[in-house]
């Protein structure tokens, strides 16, 4: 979080037509600084200028958007400033990048409310695990039920921590039958994955309520590294509170 | 058909609009895996993304017909099956990224219940 004190002023002179990857260039900086974690930055958009290629850009009435300047700009540290110029110089292409030396009398400040919801103990959970994927139809069924249905509420109901059910567009499997999503017949049989992570010991004991459920299909484990974001409440908190 | 204990997944990322001999790449890796009787491939077609072509890809807009949403090929099978494959796919796969991993195969099952 900036604090009053010296800080530099970024700003930076793009036209609005410049693409970066296929995206706008604007708003691909934008993503940029903020997903790099500057506390702000705003897009301003001229009414007419020109830069490097002596080209005039202008609002005219005939020509309503015709690569307008657009300005971004940000306020951040000396150290974070040099940490991201690199990659902004790559980005800007022929945009000019100018840093000026400021001075934050009053750094801004994030609404109480939001304050209190980060304060809400995000936990961040590393470790190993490991991820199950289970591969069957779409329309295999488990007591008349959709089974990737019927699993995710034998997972639910076992404790697991998360699942994700995907839906394929093509494929075959171990019963050598192709699973396709046919533009033309309503039947739909689609590949359908599910996506298991929890640690080993939990998957290990599922394995054995899944082991009666799917009558066809595969199943496979594999190691992975878990960093995992929650709001959860821990359990000793959780006590605490009863 | 085997497959257990130790395996590898394969994982084949390109773009829905990619061609092989004029048919849809997808499909042209589907049956080269049938035909090299690998036990398995899986197509998935995700919902936005960008990869090796660097241009983000994202399906349809509601009304537009031109898409190019990114795919994914899971496929598994042993690891002497799937060194076959990688010389077809390395050749088929202009512009993507293959990834293989290391799995554990805990269940593999035929239609008529006959476990390998």
């Amino acid at each position: 979080m900036l604090s009053a004190g010296p800080a530099k002023k970024v700003t930076i002179y793009v036209g609005e037509d410049h693409k970066y990857h296929g995206q706008s260039l604007y708003s691909a900086i934008l993503d940029f600084l903020f997903y790099r974690g500057i506390a702000g930055a705003s897009v301003v958009r001229g009414i007419a200028g020109f830069g490097a290629d002596h080209h005039m850009h202008t609002i005219r009435i005939e020509r309503l958007t015709e690569n307008l300047p657009i300005r971004i700009e940000f306020v951040e540290s000396a150290e974070k400033v040099e940490e991201l110029m690199p990659k902004l110089h790559q980005m800007a292409g022929t945009g000019l990048i100018e840093v000026q030396d400021t001075l934050v009398v009053k750094p801004s400040e994030e609404s109480p409310k939001a304050a209190v919801k980060g304060a809400a103990v995000a936990l961040k959970r590393e470790g190993r695990a490991k991820l199950m994927r289970i591969f069957i139809g779409e329309n295999d069924k488990w007591h008349d039920k959709p089974l990737y249905q019927a699993l995710v509420e034998a997972m639910r109901a076992n404790d697991v921590a998360g699942v994700t059910v995907y839906q394929g567009i093509l494929g075959y499997g171990a019963n050598r039958r192709i699973h396709k999503d046919g533009a033309l017949h309503l039947s739909h049989d689609r590949p359908i994955m599910m996506s298991v992570v929890d640690d080993e010991a939990k998957l290990r004991s599922f394995a054995k309520i899944l082991d009666e459920m799917v009558q066809q299909g595969l199943v496979v484990l594999s190691d992975v590294d878990v960093i995992k974001y929650t709001h959860e409440v821990p359990p000793a908190e959780k006590e605490a509170r009863k | 058909m085997k497959l257990e204990g130790k395996a590898k997944m394969l994982r084949i990322h390109f773009g829905e609009d990619d061609k092989w001999h004029g048919k849809p790449l997808y499909r042209a890796i589907v049956e080269k895996c049938r035909e090299l009787d690998i036990a398995g491939a899986t197509v998935f077609r995700g919902i936005e993304g960008y990869g090796a072509s660097t241009l983000i890809r994202k399906p349809h807009h509601l009304l537009s017909f031109s898409h190019d949403a990114p795919v994914m090929v899971t496929v598994v099978d042993s690891e002497e099956k799937v060194a076959k494959l990688i010389p077809q796919l390395d050749a088929m796969v202009a512009d993507g990224l293959i990834a293989i991993s290391e799995v554990e195969v805990i269940k593999y099952v035929h239609q008529d219940g006959q476990r390998s």
